[in-house]
């Protein structure tokens, strides 16, 4: 296993950890909030993915059934289970998420408690590369994550709406004098966060062929430590840090550290190395 | 007569801007000096450079001969100083007799394993009693503090700091907030404190309070000192008149 | 007496006794001081496992439970001191880092039993009723030391920092040392929970200690009423019963939990104490009127 092999593989992961952490990043930088139960979304996206295709034989129907009932799906909690209580102190949210999260996975264990899988999976297969075995539906998703994610950032600098939502982030009081509307904002982001998060969720369903209640977990608890990491609202270090953590996670799987301990245990490592040397995280919020 | 609080050369800069340059001062013991000066002159990054809130980029600053740099917050505290802040901030799961009784209670709390062995609170309570009595708000004793009025809050602020029982206290604008007669009677309180030997510095806005109750002044504008000296002189000094004429303020009436 | 409960009425209870000495430890963390901890099934995996694998080594139980207190606790300072560099937000996801460092280093490792974990190890030589008079005693062991801790200096100096730690400092708080202390009580504790868990069953795993079970923890010093010993007390003997004894409730236990945890933010967030305050308020208010 060559290093650029490792470098690749550690990428084409920072990229599925991109397209969760940026719906993490969203909400926080608007709402100050720990979205733990975004991990629903992530796995909600995975059923449906899986379920529509079984259904319809569309994969591509199914992928955006997924972002749109995911979307949809990500308003509702706002509006439900935020909204309610954003006056009280931060801990309150963070909890109430963390108990939200707990009652999604069980609504998924209701639903089919061995998980869903592909009668016929789309994208199936490896291509070699430098001594390696990368999966092709992780290389689409590379791609396809690179597009999404530059695509709203073009949207966030160039469009009318993106000007809105970035002055709704930085400074809301004066974003609402101008008459911008800052619910459908926050709308907007828990969206596209969401369903951005079920994006992730199906191109990962093609690589393990099963989307299961837990399966969101994971991911998502790295995604948290990654938006952490990155600075906690500032989208850059985010997405800096997405990449680092799936390369760092892809070569410290392979040194010594992959003796004594897992993977999750290696990417949570590194968060707490770096937040000690900077408790800030990478990057300051701009 | 050596000086209780000395401040040389102090430099603060955040980020490019230059908040306090090379400002020295000493108050001797006893005095209640007024830190005065327009917006923005630096006085409180000064105040939070000698309580350890801020690391000054150089300078030194010594408390009673002692040197504070390199010592934490708390333990500059327990040095013989104390801070009233300017935003007030009590706590909130605390009456205000218990926000007063737990900094009285200071001796008791200088380490976890001497904390873990105390309980009276009888001393305590009794000394806050008396120290709400001398700020004048010892009917509020067992008030929520979210309860109260402002002018009671930064009474508390200076009742609690006070419990230190500090060699110098620092009031971080006392009367900003508070009405005529409100300031008035504070000032008035803090004058009076004096009597138990405790030196003061203020820093303040309201030019009328300061110059009627602190005999000393020390004047910044920019981040330099341009007025040091007995208060009638140095208000009649012109570079002094200028830097507050020069700046479009709403302080309380400076002689014209 | 014994003939009055069966084997499994007493092993609620000493599961029930073991949650107390759970809830109220991190109670000390983050009730008394204020620091939000999502880590902490993993300090009583410390102690489940130094103990199992001390008796496993024919050493002594109360000994293998001291071990497992001293090391949890040890663990819970170098967690503590993470503490001191990272806030809030930064802190809950640390902590939630910590379990998982927890089961990635143990699920790694061959001397602690990989992911099948350890089981057939030997137990105390108690029966069924001398463990659950064991574990009762030590549960209100806890309860008075929480109870000792909360009057003392020591609690009014967590209460502070837990209420704005930057004025603590400015009355001399040693803040730092505080939440140390906070921290390495808080852990010992849980690994006494978890060396006394370890002996009443039969294998353990790290899975049996991750974050679900941290926020479990978690919700019952929420759900009593964060700095509550009655309100966690009572949280904690409720929570863990009512999914043992409503079969309806156990096998909906996460979703209840889950459901329980958001609920009460969103409707009662300071717990049981929250609301006990609230009616004793209204009580007290309808007296005042009705003279």
């Amino acid at each position: 296993m060559t290093e650029i092999a490792l470098l690749v593989q550690g990428l084409l992961d920072g990229s599925i950890y991109a397209l969760i952490a940026v719906g993490l990043t969203l909400v926080y930088g608007l709402l100050r909030i720990l979205h733990v139960a975004h991990a629903g979304l992530f796995t909600l996206g995975g059923y449906v993915g899986v379920v529509v295709t079984n259904q319809t034989g569309s994969f591509v129907l199914a992928l955006l059934a997924a972002m749109i009932v995911a979307g949809v799906a990500g308003m509702i909690i706002y509006r439900l289970v935020y909204q309610p209580i954003l006056h009280l102190p931060p801990y309150v949210a963070l909890i109430a998420s963390i108990g939200l999260f707990i009652a999604m996975q069980e609504g998924f264990r209701f639903y089919d408690e061995q998980g869903v899988s592909y009668v016929a999976a789309p994208l199936q297969g490896t291509v070699a590369f430098a001594g390696q075995n990368l999966q092709v539906a992780k290389i689409v998703t590379f791609f396809g994550a690179i597009i999404l994610i530059g695509g709203l950032g073009f949207m966030a600098a160039r469009t009318r709406t993106g000007v809105a939502w970035r002055a709704t982030v930085t400074k809301p009081k004066m974003a609402e004098s101008f008459g911008i509307n800052i619910v459908q904002v926050r709308y907007l982001n828990f969206f596209i966060g969401s369903a951005l998060a079920a994006v992730a969720g199906v191109m990962v369903s093609l690589t393990t062929n099963l989307v299961e209640p837990t399966s969101g977990d994971v991911w998502s608890y790295k995604a948290l430590a990654i938006i952490v990491l990155g600075g906690l609202g500032s989208m850059r270090g985010t997405l800096i840090a997405c990449f680092a953590l799936g390369v760092i996670e892809a070569f410290g799987t392979t040194s010594f550290l992959g003796a004594i301990m897992n993977r999750d245990a290696i990417a949570f490592a590194f968060l707490v190395v770096v937040l000690m040397i900077r408790p800030q995280g990478l990057f300051v919020r701009t | 007569m050596s000086p209780i609080l000395s401040v040389r050369d102090l430099r603060v800069v955040f980020g490019g801007v230059t908040a306090v340059d090379g400002v020295s001062f000493d108050v001797a013991p006893g005095q209640l000096l007024g830190l005065i000066g327009p917006n923005g002159a630096g006085k409180t990054t000064v105040m939070r450079s000698i309580t350890g809130i801020v690391r000054p980029n150089s300078g030194v600053i010594e408390l009673d001969g002692q040197r504070l740099s390199g010592l934490p917050i708390h333990q500059r505290m327990r040095r013989g100083l104390a801070l009233s802040q300017q935003l007030v901030r009590p706590f909130r799961e605390m009456s205000v007799i218990e926000n007063v009784a737990f900094a009285a209670g200071h001796q008791k709390t200088d380490n976890p394993l001497r904390a873990l062995v105390t309980f009276s609170h009888a001393k305590e309570q009794a000394r806050a009693k008396e120290l709400l009595e001398m700020v004048g708000i010892a009917e509020h004793a067992d008030a929520d503090t979210g309860s109260v009025p402002l002018g009671v809050l930064k009474r508390l602020e200076v009742a609690r700091a006070l419990a230190l029982g500090p060699k110098v206290l620092l009031l971080d604008e006392p009367l900003a907030g508070l009405n005529t007669s409100e300031a008035e009677t504070l000032a008035e309180t803090i004058k009076n404190l004096l009597q138990g030997g405790l030196t003061i510095v203020l820093i303040e806005h309201n030019l009328r309070e300061v110059m009627r109750v602190c005999p000393h002044l020390v004047v910044l504008d920019n981040g330099r000192k341009i007025g040091d000296g007995p208060a009638e002189q140095v208000m009649a000094d012109p570079v002094v008149r200028a830097a507050y004429l020069g700046a479009a303020t709403g302080d309380a009436g400076v002689a014209a | 007496m014994e003939s009055l409960l069966n084997a499994y009425d007493m092993s609620l209870i000493r599961t029930a006794a073991i949650m107390v000495v759970m809830a109220l430890s991190l109670n000390m963390i983050t009730g008394f001081c204020g620091q939000i901890s999502l880590g902490h099934a993993a300090f009583m995996g410390i102690g489940a496992y130094t103990s199992v694998k001390f008796s496993i080594n024919g050493i002594d139980f109360a000994l293998g439970t001291l071990a497992g207190m001293a090391l949890a606790g040890l663990l819970g300072l170098i967690v503590g001191l993470t503490s001191l560099r990272v806030r809030h937000d930064f802190l809950a996801i640390t902590t939630m880092g910590i379990v998982f460092l927890f089961s990635g280093i143990v699920e790694q490792s061959r001397y602690l039993g990989d992911t099948d974990g350890l089981s057939g190890y030997p137990h105390p030589a108690y029966d069924d009723f001398t463990y659950m008079m064991l574990t009762i005693l030590l549960a209100i062991g806890v309860v008075a030391l929480s109870v000792y801790i909360k009057r003392s200096w020591m609690g009014a100096a967590f209460k502070s920092i837990g209420d704005d730690e930057d004025t603590a400092r400015l009355l001399g708080i040693n803040v730092p040392l505080y939440k140390l202390s906070a921290f390495v009580l808080g852990t010992a504790l849980a690994g006494l929970a978890g060396s006394l868990y370890a002996h009443q069953t039969t294998i353990i795993q790290a899975e049996n200690f991750g974050f679900i079970e941290s926020i479990t923890v978690l919700s019952m010093v929420v759900f009593g009423g964060v700095g509550s010993i009655t309100g966690v007390v009572i949280a904690a003997v409720v929570l863990t019963l009512l999914p043992l004894w409503s079969q309806a409730i156990g096998d909906y236990k996460l979703l209840f939990y889950g459901g329980l945890l958001f609920l009460m933010m969103r409707f009662a967030p300071y717990g049981l104490a929250g609301l006990a305050q609230r009616a004793r308020l209204l009580l007290t208010r309808r007296a005042g009127t009705a003279q």
